[in-house]
């Protein structure tokens, strides 16, 4: 590293500082968590504080190495989220989800490192969008593979499972859909605008232009509300609708967007049995929370027990009942924080989203090239849009639609997912801050090696031509 | 494109806004609400996973204490170790059905939750035995209400003692009571059992009969209408009232009749000895319904007493616009009969007034609340209630009950140890119409030493029994009294 901004030194030590201060409370919470449940310092301690800040200084390096310029919260806000989701993981269930989860994070980190080793360029992922595509929706269709699809507890068909490992390839299929609607809205996306197809009074998109966009998002939706994916659907539907508003500027879209959703949600409403109980529930939890009802109600009660008793400050970790929640390593995590760390804590966690959020729009923003601003901006609005999604069911502003708690929920294919979602979203940040000139734009190793090629091949070339000549 | 990622932004901060808004719902201002959901069990479990502190007697018995559990499900079991002796002040702490008496009063105190406990247990935060519970120290003793057990002897009835000077109830015992422990059982179906038992048993033993029952006074309740008349009725104790058998009050031809139909006169200080019942019908009469009322609302009746228990019944006597149109039924009421009701609690503390020389004292089991380390959370401070008479008035009512224990109604069996002088009034109220079975209360209230009283107490006893109806109330309560008092001079009260 031969020359290195002041700017880009002041962000990474920026990063290191906070990555820290998220291990520590990381490390903080899970000691406290102990004492609460078994009044024991954990023996493991010194080892896992030695693993969980490895595993985030080895991202924090990487970043460092690859993406000089990057933002300097995002990663931070990350490891304080995963720290928070493993603390309460750990206090669920010690034994096992801890250390799956554990190992889980060590393949998201990797995974983070591995995008930023491969994804130089952010606007070169702009000619892979067809693969996208393919791979999204093969991804969204492998749970209907025989043999290894595998229907989830609550009738969701959303896992695969090969050989020991289980995995939700939805997770990954939103990122490969984000990136696809991103390319293609930025190659598109003027003719979509413009509206050239005139029907009587209105100017409309060209059909085939807007039909490939239709198409892949209708497909995904209808897998979805086949695997019976609500909040998967929900928030599919969200992240399309912004990204043709963003990308057209077209408010219409958003409108004509929120109309068709309110249909979509009022047919599902209408065919679907569950769509209906999840409604009702949402109303009523109270009248289903124990015999002689069905019991649907029981765990948004609980849920609903678990903030009333954590109350302001909570009842400490390791102190609450959380297990009295179903689901509550998975969908329902915000409830045990809720409980154990108190509205401050769920407060904390809220405010860990929006700064992710603004974070996140802030290199949409930063970024030069619509693809970058749209994938940034896409990105950004899976991880915000989820974490509304969950929260918002959990404590009943919305009906309950199972969806991860973006890296706190228990669950390998999510982490890995989102931290791959963070390496891109760092790497367009990183690209925005080249752009801007604020870190000096090195060639990355292929173009290194291209050039040299070049430079071989030219001064063969010239060889050649004097001889030629 | 970026005036509409920096809409999107702010769209999201509002998404964002809600969900806190409704975070501060949940864990604010409905937290409250949320925890008392009968249908929460955070609070119950967490509970019964910490120490609970006991409950002690005046004389360092522990009535209600925590042990480990047997069962895996919680760490601690409650156990009432003196059984059914103090079930209706301790009452029960149950796992399905909540709790009861002091255990529910002071449920903070015990498990160690109120903010001076939280406060003194900050530093520490890190201990292992995170133990914040406190203990509570009755004013009630173990020993006088094992005497109070062994004098009533499985018959109906209640014993309460109280130091008239303060208000504290040193015995409070009534039968049938009933075992807490089978209700402290952490199995939901026995303690539904148990429970399902005690509401149909006779007597309704999980009321505590000494102050959430009634009980027709009988004459007991003269000492009342006395003090009405020598109050505003300018009663001197040399009026003479004729003998006679029956009096006819106004607005009726129905006679009022002395017990048993005898013939009964005399000076006043004779009439009271002898509990004729003539004579404080016509007083009555001739007081009129709102003097009456008055005096009796100013002895706390037609109200609760202010106890620090739960749900105290109000004792009766009856407004004034129910006697306007019927002078025979305040006739009636003047010697404590027709619907005339009183609990043993109110009846001691009637006692109370005339030996605390006219100041009736808020009644109260609870001395001190304590913290782990035993020192005081708080205290019971003495405070009067009423003053249904003046001092004067209290000289004259203890000389006339005086007499009662020395040649009157009580002559029987109020003579106390060491010849230390008691004061007392009798009652036996009629519960039986002419010609039915009789049936009636048997009521004595006293205190001692006349001079300088420190005790007071009221027992009755209730039945059908020829034994109970045979007798007027000193005969069958007297003993009892006089057993309780002895035994309470004898512990140096």
């Amino acid at each position: 590293m031969s020359r290195v901004s002041a700017l880009a030194a002041s962000r990474r030590n920026t990063e290191l500082g906070l990555v820290v201060f998220a291990g520590v409370i990381t490390a903080c919470g899970y000691t406290l968590s102990s004492l609460g449940r078994d009044a024991n310092i954990p023996l493991n301690l010194g080892p896992f504080l030695g693993a969980v800040l490895g595993l985030l200084i080895a991202a924090h390096i990487a970043t460092r190495r690859l993406a000089k310029g990057a933002d300097s919260v995002l990663l931070p806000l990350a490891a304080l989220l995963n720290g928070i989701g493993f603390t309460v993981l750990a206090r669920l269930d010690a034994k096992r989800l801890a250390g799956l989860q554990a190992t889980w994070t060590l393949v998201g980190v990797a995974a983070y490192i591995a995008v930023l080793i491969f994804v130089r360029r952010s606007n070169d992922l702009r000619n892979y969008q067809w693969t996208f595509l393919i791979a999204g929706v093969a991804l969204l269709l492998l749970p209907f593979v025989p043999g290894i699809g595998r229907t989830f507890g609550t009738g969701a068909r959303i896992w695969v499972r090969i050989g020991p490992i289980g995995f939700q390839p939805g997770e990954i299929a939103k990122v490969c859909l984000a990136l696809f609607f991103a390319g293609y809205l930025t190659e598109h996306r003027e003719l979509i605008a413009a509206g050239t197809w005139r029907v009587g009074p209105f100017n409309l998109p060209e059909p085939r232009h807007l039909f490939p966009l239709v198409a892949a998002w209708g497909v995904s939706v209808l897998v979805m509300v086949g695997q019976r994916d609500l909040g998967s659907s929900l928030l599919f539907f969200a992240l399309f609708l912004v990204l043709l508003w963003v990308a057209t500027e077209r408010a219409s879209f958003l409108a004509i967007g929120t109309l068709l959703f309110a249909g979509g949600a009022y047919v599902a409403w209408n065919a679907f049995s569950h769509v209906q109980d999840r409604v009702d529930i949402w109303l009523d939890p109270w009248s289903r929370y124990a015999a002689p009802s069905d019991g649907k109600g029981y765990q948004i009660v609980q849920a609903m027990f678990a903030f009333g008793n954590g109350g302001i400050a909570g009842t400490g970790l390791g102190l609450g009942t959380p297990n009295k929640i179903p689901e509550a390593k998975n969908d329902f995590i915000f409830a045990a924080i809720g409980e154990e760390l108190g509205l401050f804590g769920a407060t904390a966690v809220l405010l860990a989203f929006i700064l992710m959020i603004g974070a996140g729009l802030r290199c949409a923003l930063r970024a030069d090239r619509p693809f970058e601003k749209l994938l940034a901006t896409g990105l950004t609005t899976i991880i915000g849009v989820q974490a509304f999604i969950i929260i918002a069911g959990v404590i009943r502003v919305l009906p309950l639609t199972g969806v991860t708690l973006p890296f706190v929920s228990y669950g390998g294919s999510s982490l890995v997912a989102n931290y791959v979602l963070l390496g891109l979203l760092m790497r367009i940040s990183d690209s925005g801050a080249r752009r801007l000139g604020e870190v000096p734009d090195e060639l990355d190793p292929s173009e290194k090696r291209a050039l040299k090629k070049f430079a071989k091949a030219s001064k063969k070339a010239g060889k050649d031509a004097t001889v030629i000549a | 494109m970026n005036s509409r990622i920096r809409r999107l932004a702010v769209g999201l901060l509002v998404a964002y806004l809600i969900l806190f808004v409704q975070l501060n719902v949940l864990q604010v201002s409905k937290s409250t609400e949320l925890n008392a959901d009968v249908r929460n069990s955070r609070q119950t479990t967490r509970a019964f996973n910490r120490n609970r502190g006991p409950i002690l007697s005046a004389d360092g018995v522990a009535v209600a204490e925590t042990l480990p559990s047997t069962d895996e499900r919680f760490k601690f079991q409650r156990n009432y170790p003196t059984g059914g002796l103090f079930a209706n002040i301790t009452g029960y702490w149950s796992y399905a059905f909540g709790a009861t008496q002091v255990e529910k009063v002071h449920d903070k105190v015990l498990s160690g939750s109120t903010t001076d406990q939280n406060v003194n247990a900050l530093p520490n935060l890190f201990d292992r035995n995170l133990d914040t519970s406190g203990a509570v120290a009755l004013t009630v003793r173990a020993d006088l209400q094992l005497v109070a057990r062994d004098l009533l002897a499985g018959r109906e009835g209640s014993v309460v003692m109280i130091d008239p000077r303060t208000g504290a109830v040193v015995a409070m015992y009534s039968e049938p009571t009933f075992d807490p422990n089978q209700v402290a059982v952490h199995t939901t179906a026995d303690a539904e059992k148990a429970l399902t038992f005690l509401n149909a048993a006779p007597g309704k033993p999980l009321l505590a009969n000494a102050y959430q029952e009634r009980y027709m006074p009988g004459s007991t309740f003269k000492v009342v209408t006395t003090t009405a008349a020598l109050e505003t009725g300018g009663l001197t104790l040399d009026r003479v009232f004729e003998p006679e058998n029956a009096y006819v009050p106004p607005q009726t031809t129905d006679p009022i009749e002395n017990y048993g139909g005898s013939t009964c006169g005399g000076d006043f200080a004779t009439v009271f000895a002898k509990s004729c019942n003539t004579p404080f019908a016509r007083l009555a009469v001739e007081l009129g319904a709102e003097q009456m009322v008055l005096a009796a609302e100013r002895f706390g009746l037609n109200e609760a007493p202010p106890i620090d228990l739960p749900r105290p019944a109000a004792s009766n006597f009856g407004k004034v616009e129910e006697f306007k149109d019927n002078i025979p039924l305040l006739a009636i009421r003047g010697f404590g009969q027709n619907e005339d009701a009183v609990t043993p609690l109110q009846m001691a503390m009637i006692a109370g007034s005339v030996a605390n020389g006219g100041n009736m004292m808020s009644p109260y089991v609870v001395a001190e609340t304590r913290d782990h380390d035993g020192r005081a959370l708080s205290r019971a401070e003495p405070k009067v209630w009423r003053t249904p008479m003046t001092a004067q008035t209290a000289a004259t009512l203890t000389q006339l009950m005086v007499k009662v224990v020395n040649e009157g109604t009580a002559s029987c069996c109020l003579q106390l140890a060491n010849g230390v002088q008691a004061a007392a009034k009798t009652g036996t109220a009629q519960l039986n119409s002419k010609g039915e079975p009789e049936r009636s209360h048997a009521w004595i209230m006293a205190f001692a030493p006349a001079e300088a009283p420190r005790l007071a107490i009221s027992v009755v006893l209730k039945g059908t029994t020829d034994e109970i109806s045979a007798g007027t109330g000193g005969r069958l309560a007297g003993p009892i009294a006089q057993q309780m008092l002895d035994k309470a001079i004898e512990v140096g009260l």
